[in-house]
Parts: structure tokens; C-alpha cells; sequence
């Protein structure tokens, strides 16, 4: 007879609950795997005379030594380990290769020296985002980078108008990452027409087209129609059929077929099941910001001829997910607090190391990235950071890799966006510090 | 034979001719305009265009034609090193919307052709496999372990990589490994990479050799944009073998694209009311951007001088065998209704406002008509 008590719990694996306790460990786990390792380099590299380092060979005898060493019983942890050191010593191996014809042997290995100590305080910095008890939330950096990616891409606010008002604001400098984040590469994978009435699926290539199809429609030859909520006034209305006119090989049957709720998500609605036109609640922002100029007719009543821009339908659809991110589609979730995460992470190496360190590859490759980023997403999910669903971030490491491997092809805007992000990180830091 | 192709330009002229007589009338019938004299803006410069147009055998549509869309798009040689090297280096980043586009275009009436099941990102993919690696290859081990689905089987992402070589014009090795570690058997690796005189091209901007250590890595500049200029390449080499280019798709799909580029080149420039908000908006840049008139998009004025044009565009680049893939059947109706919407990013909204980014192509086509118009109006 087995003593061991049964779990009377019926959760499946992966989903249970997981406690800010549970993940934060997590996230540090590998981080303070990498540090040390980096700091066993850089004091045999400062040990090391420089001679000695124009022999290659010596670096490999070196590694497989500190190789032996390790006494970690964690397969996956030592095997990572491994791995790291080895891109590391490799990395410092090309370096002195390729320079030691055109620099000083001796100013090389103060080069890596450096790079070294750059690269440790950037992952120190990394370890030290946040604290286990979120003590003093508000000025850590994790909570303070959070809420500035937030406020740009994906702005709160009490109200939608508030929400649109920001996110239009933010435009000027950032709609490519405003679109961006709301595009996710993994949109085959998505319902156009829920079962979940609720659910908000990110916008694929096809519902951006649509979405601009109805731009150039709205501005280019639009019908009028009552405006339902509001007596002598008429809003602009478009034919539903015009918008699907130019696709071939019932190329977009699915979207004219959820047209309804893709409309909902951009603002607008279906009127005598023919039409396209504004939301009541939209009209008075498109009003507010000119996307709507009122001009009176001889008979009395009031027209209203829209001059929409790129951006005006884009930032409902964003604006919308945003005061609903309890209801993001799992694409959505992923894709977001990836960009997040990604965004933090990056803005924290862009601060702390130079451009030409030597080490950034192995920050970037995405055998690291895949380490520390899904537990980073997972805390900005929590409700004092993004306030998403952190249940719908996916584990497959499949999963992982199909969303990861696109980290790397990133938009110009997002670079911008990024040393913003450093910048904001020396600021932040300068303010402590005086204080 | 040249008397019949004579004939067929002439008739070609002609009617474009009659399309924008009939855009002139159309566009006299309604007003969607909402800048003051836009709409007599557009007037003027469509009379202008059917006034001076057919001069000289249509010497105007011949140089935008000849010397701009195909120099920079689509070059009129047999070799393939030449045609992408042309495309590549007319690139800017403006241009690059443009040429994206171009291929989203085409992505979405015949994403069968080019990969199954996708609508965008199989190029990203491409671009990611090789930023992987530092010899300037992919493997098909290599792309499925990076995309593939575990889930279905390995051959399925292997034919799709072999798809999309054909499409780009990359070249394939096979390595045969006569027993493998894990089951004794043959195995068979196919690397695919540009060819040598691409990479002669690439070399200059796009990958950073490392001789001392042997690596070659793509530098940050390799972006998809160098897969659809080798896309573009490919067919402008191949463009009198239809089944190699994709049929009528393809004709239809590009004549339609150079056809918009050049009517956006020949659309007049308006001055708005310093009080207009528009030049307050913060996304109008004056230095860069124009307002154009709106109504030239309007699908009663459009389709009367895009058909033509398109014909004409097919006629130039492709000769007979292209002009006879561009029939009015409903799918290349469109297919052409479809292009209308497209360059979006370089075209922008705002304030319900059409406005051209100034790109290189747009204006030095629009040079050639101020030029050639001058050049009349002095004689």
C-alpha cells in the first residue's frame, strides 16, 4: 500500500498557478549562472600574462579545465553552462585572432577586460530589475521601464477616449511599434471568429490590408447615411462588399465572414448588415481630432465627411485591446509581453554596454534569449506591471522558438525605440542618485 | 513584323488616350475633393498628359518606362548578377516600401506559388536562417529545426525550402554523408546560398567576410529587401518564360504595380492654405512628403487610365507575350483592384489627404514629363 497522498487537484501541467515567488527565481536562475562565469574569465584573463594570450591554444586548455570543475547536478544548468563558457572563450579566441596583427597584445586583453566587466554589470543589473518581496515597487526598474514602454504602446487610462488620446500623442514617434506589437507572427494560429465572443485576436497581414482597404475607402468615396444615435446628423458609411471587391480565390472568406467583430475591433459597425460606418462612441474622438469635419447641408442637417489618416483606425484596434487586455487572444499575450520583455532587455544592454563589445552576440543569441525572456514576460504580466494573463504564456519550447527566432528582425522604430529606453535607464539612474 | 508592332503601340496610345477622356469627364461629374482647386489641379494635368503624350510616338511613356521603372525595378538583360545588382542599388528605404510592397502584392494573390499557407513572414524567415549562421549558408535541417512544426513531417518544410530557392534564384549543394552517427544510414544535406556573382554584389554592403577566421556573416543591412530584389531579378531575367515566372499572375501583378508607380509619378503637386491643419499634422513632413489630389484614385477615374497604362507597362517590358496575358477577365480585374490599394506606406493618409513620400523614382519619372512639357511648350 502507497502512503503517498494523492493530489486531489486536476490542473493540468504548465498551468498551474504561478506565484510572482514561483517565476522570479526563475527568471534569475540562469542569470546568476552567467555572471560567475564571466567573472572566472575575466580573472584568469587578468591573471593571465598578455604573452601568453597570442596562444590560442592556451585559452582551450584553460576552458576545458575550468570545464572539469563544474559540479552542477542539473543537467540542463550545466549543460547551459558548457555551452556559455565556450562561446565565451571562442568569442575572446577570434578577437585576439583577429586583432593580434593590429593592436598591442597588451591593449587586447585590457579590451576584454573591459568588454568582461561591462558585460558582468549588465547581467548584475539584470539580476537586480526587481526584489522577491517587490519592496519599494515604484522605484524599481523593472515596475519603472514597464510603465514606460506601457505608456507609449499600450497605454491605461480611465476612460477610452484617454487611451486613444495617448496612444495618438505617441504616434508621432512610435506608431511602427504601435503596429508592431499588435501584429503577431504567429497569426495563422488564430480565430477570426471566436467562439469566445470576448477573445481579441492580434491583426494579420490580411486584416491590415482590409483595415487599410477601408481607410482609402472611407476618404476616397464615401456614402452618407442617418447617423442612428443622433437626430439631423449623418455619418459616413461604406459598402462591406466594396472592401472584399479586390480578393481573388475566396483569398478572404474567414475575414468577411467575422467581418462584424473585426469591424467592432476598429471602431466601427455593421448597419443594415451592408454597411460600414463609425461606432456613436468613435465619432466623437474622430470629431475631436479632426478625423470628422462637420459641414451643414441646405437642408439642415449635419455632415460628417471623414479625413482619416493611417494611424486612425490602428490606434482604436491598439486602444481597444488595451482597455481589454484581460481578453487578448493567447497569440496576443505572447507577442506582447515579448516585445515587452524584449524591449527591456535590450534597452538594459543598449545602457550598459558599448557598442562594440564583444560579448553582445551571446546576449543576443537566442539560446540566452530563450533563458531569460519567457520568465521576464511572465512578470511583466503580473497585475502591477502589463496586467495580462500570464496563464496564456505559452511553455513549448517549440512555441518559444517560433516567436523568438523572430526577435531578431527588427524594425527600424524599434531600434529608436530602444535607445529611448537606454536613455531613459541613465536618467532614471542620474534622478536616483541625486536623491 | 515591325509594322504590326507599330500598329499595336499606336493602338495602345489610343487608348489610353480614350481612358483619360473619359477620367476627365468622370472626374467632372463628382468632387471628393476637400483642398480648393484639387480637383481643377487634376484636370489640368490630365489634359496635359493627353495633349503631350502622344507626341513623338510617345516619347514620354517610353523614357519612364524604358529608362526609370526598368532601371530601377526591373532591368531588361538576360543576366542575373546584372538585373539584381541594378535593383539592389537603386534601393533607398523609401524605395524598399515600395518594393515590399510590391511582393506583399503578390504574396497575397498567389501565396500558393511561393510558399503554402503563409502570408508574410516565410521571407523574415529566410533572412533569420542565414543571420544565423556564419558561412552563408542555410541547411534544410538547420530551417526546420529553427520554424519547422515537430509535429508534421520533415519533407513538408524541405519542399517548402525548395520552393522558395526556385523563387529567389538561390543555388543548392548536396552533401552525402555515407553512414550517420545516430543510424549508420546515408544521409543527404542540401545547403542552399546565393550564387557566386551575387554574393561578388552582396559582398559590398550586405556580408562581412572574415578571411583570418573563415567566417562570413550577413551584416545588419541583409534584410528581406535583398530576397525580393533577387525575387524581382529573377523574373525580370526570366520574363519571356511564363512558367518559370508564374503565368499570368505575375504579368498581371507587375504591370499593374509599375503602371500605379508611374501614374503616382505624373499625379500633380497642390498648395494647401497655410491655415490647413494638415501641415500641422505631426506625421506631414513638408520637406518630403506632397499632397496630391485624391479623386485620381477614385475608381471611376482610376480604372479608365489604369487598364491602358497597364497594357501599355505589359507591352514595353514583356513585348506580345506579356500584352496577351492582360485580358479583361474579372480575376485580373482584380488583381488590378487589389494594387490600387497597395502602397500604403509610402502613400499616406492623412487628414483624409493623399500624400506622396518625394522617392527618387517618383521623381525622376515626374521630371521627365516636366522636361519633355517644357521642351514642347518652348518649341
Amino acid at each position: 500500500m502507497s502512503y503517498k497522498k494523492k493530489s486531489t487537484r486536476t490542473v493540468k501541467p504548465g498551468r498551474k498557478r504561478e506565484k510572482w515567488t514561483d517565476i522570479l527565481p526563475r527568471y534569475l536562475t540562469f542569470l546568476s549562472h552567467m555572471r560567475p562565469i564571466l567573472r572566472e574569465t575575466r580573472r584568469i584573463i587578468i591573471d593571465l600574462d598578455a604573452d601568453l594570450l597570442l596562444d590560442t591554444e592556451i585559452l582551450d586548455k584553460i576552458r576545458q579545465e575550468e570545464e572539469k570543475r563544474n559540479i552542477r547536478k542539473v543537467r540542463a544548468l550545466s549543460e547551459f553552462s558548457a555551452m556559455y563558457r565556450s562561446n565565451i572563450y571562442e568569442i575572446i579566441k577570434d578577437f585576439i585572432v583577429k586583432y593580434r596583427e593590429k593592436i598591442p597584445i597588451i591593449d587586447i586583453k585590457d579590451y576584454i577586460v573591459d568588454f568582461l566587466h561591462e558585460s558582468i554589470d549588465a547581467l548584475n543589473f539584470l539580476r537586480h530589475i526587481t526584489n522577491p518581496d517587490e519592496l519599494n515597487l515604484e522605484n524599481t526598474y523593472l515596475y519603472r521601464l514597464v510603465k514606460f514602454i506601457e505608456d507609449k504602446l499600450f497605454s491605461r487610462g480611465a476612460n477610452f477616449k484617454i487611451i486613444y488620446n495617448n496612444l495618438l500623442d505617441n504616434s508621432t514617434n512610435f506608431y511602427e511599434c504601435q503596429r508592431h506589437i499588435l501584429q503577431p507572427h504567429t497569426f495563422y494560429r488564430e480565430n477570426l471568429e471566436n467562439p469566445d465572443y470576448f477573445e481579441i485576436p492580434g491583426i494579420s497581414p490580411k486584416i491590415y490590408q482590409i483595415l487599410n482597404n477601408i481607410t482609402s475607402l472611407f476618404n476616397l468615396d464615401p456614402n452618407f447615411g442617418e447617423f442612428p444615435e443622433r437626430e439631423n446628423y449623418e455619418i459616413p458609411i461604406i459598402l462591406k462588399n466594396d472592401v472584399f471587391l479586390p480578393y481573388i480565390d475566396s483569398i478572404a472568406n474567414s475575414e468577411e465572414e467575422a467581418i462584424e467583430k473585426i469591424a467592432e475591433r476598429m471602431g466601427l459597425r455593421l448597419i443594415d448588415e451592408i454597411f460600414l460606418a463609425p461606432q456613436e462612441e468613435f465619432v466623437e474622438i474622430l470629431l475631436e481630432h479632426n478625423f470628422l469635419r462637420d459641414n451643414k447641408q441646405s437642408d439642415g442637417t449635419i455632415r460628417l465627411y471623414p479625413q482619416f489618416s493611417n494611424e486612425t483606425l490602428i490606434l482604436y484596434y491598439l486602444a481597444f485591446a488595451s482597455q481589454r487586455r484581460g481578453f487578448l487572444s493567447k497569440e496576443l499575450v505572447n507577442w506582447i509581453s515579448m516585445n515587452f520583455a524584449f524591449l527591456i532587455y535590450m534597452g538594459i544592454l543598449k545602457w550598459k554596454l558599448s557598442d562594440e563589445n564583444i560579448f553582445y552576440t551571446i546576449f543576443e543569441d537566442l539560446q540566452t534569449n530563450e533563458k531569460v525572456l519567457p520568465y521576464l514576460m511572465k512578470l511583466i504580466c503580473f497585475p502591477n506591471y502589463l496586467g495580462l494573463d500570464k496563464m496564456k504564456i505559452r511553455d513549448s519550447i517549440q512555441y518559444r522558438k517560433e516567436i523568438f527566432n523572430f526577435i531578431g528582425s527588427q524594425i527600424e522604430n524599434l531600434k529608436d525605440f530602444i535607445d529611448e529606453i537606454a536613455q531613459y535607464c541613465e536618467n532614471f539612474e542620474n534622478k536616483s542618485k541625486n536623491t | 513584323m515591325i509594322e504590326a508592332q507599330n500598329m499595336t503601340w499606336n493602338k495602345l496610345l489610343d487608348e489610353f488616350q480614350g481612358g483619360l477622356e473619359k477620367a476627365i469627364e468622370e472626374l467632372q461629374k463628382r468632387d471628393v475633393e476637400n483642398i480648393p482647386g484639387a480637383k481643377e489641379a487634376l484636370i489640368q494635368r490630365l489634359n496635359n498628359i493627353k495633349l503631350h503624350f502622344p507626341k513623338n510616338n510617345g516619347e514620354i511613356l517610353l523614357k519612364s518606362i524604358n529608362d526609370k521603372i526598368q532601371n530601377t525595378f526591373f532591368p531588361n538583360t538576360k543576366s542575373f548578377a546584372e538585373a539584381f545588382e541594378k535593383i539592389l542599388k537603386s534601393r533607398t528605404h523609401e524605395q524598399d516600401f515600395i518594393i515590399n510592397e510590391l511582393l506583399n502584392g503578390f504574396v497575397t494573390s498567389k501565396a500558393k506559388a511561393i510558399a503554402s499557407g503563409t502570408q508574410g513572414p516565410i521571407i523574415d524567415r529566410m533572412v533569420e536562417a542565414f543571420s544565423k549562421r556564419d558561412d552563408f549558408h542555410i541547411v534544410d535541417h538547420q530551417f526546420f529545426a529553427m520554424f519547422g512544426d515537430p509535429n508534421k513531417p520533415h519533407h513538408y518544410v524541405k519542399n517548402q525550402l525548395k520552393e522558395l530557392a526556385r523563387v529567389f534564384g538561390l543555388i543548392s549543394k548536396e552533401l552525402v554523408i555515407e553512414k550517420d552517427v545516430r543510424r549508420s544510414e546515408e544521409k543527404v544535406y542540401t545547403f542552399y546560398t546565393f550564387p557566386d556573382e551575387i554574393i561578388k554584389i552582396l559582398k559590398e554592403k550586405y556580408l562581412v567576410i572574415d578571411r583570418e577566421l573563415g567566417y562570413t556573416y550577413v551584416s545588419r543591412e541583409f534584410d528581406r529587401n535583398v530576397f525580393i530584389c533577387m525575387f524581382l531579378a529573377n523574373i525580370a531575367i526570366n520574363r519571356d518564360d511564363l512558367e518559370k515566372i508564374g503565368s499570368s499572375y505575375t504579368v498581371n501583378g507587375i504591370s499593374a504595380i509599375f503602371a500605379l508607380i508611374l501614374l503616382l509619378s505624373f499625379m500633380p503637386k497642390l498648395s494647401v492654405d497655410e491655415t490647413n491643419p494638415i501641415l500641422n499634422d505631426p506625421n506631414f513632413d513638408n520637406r518630403n512628403m506632397s499632397i496630391i489630389p485624391k479623386s485620381w484614385m477614385m475608381k471611376q477615374v482610376l480604372e479608365p487610365l489604369f487598364e491602358p497604362l497597364i497594357k501599355i507597362v505589359a507591352y514595353r517590358i514583356g513585348g506580345g507575350l506579356w500584352f496577351s496575358k492582360i485580358i479583361n477577365s474579372e480575376i485580373n480585374k482584380k488583381i488590378h483592384n487589389q494594387i490600387r490599394f497597395l502602397l500604403k506606406d509610402v502613400n499616406k493618409w492623412i487628414l483624409g489627404n493623399l500624400c506622396r513620400v518625394e522617392i527618387p523614382i517618383f521623381i525622376e519619372i515626374s521630371n521627365i514629363f516636366t522636361e519633355i512639357l517644357v521642351g514642347y511648350k518652348e518649341e
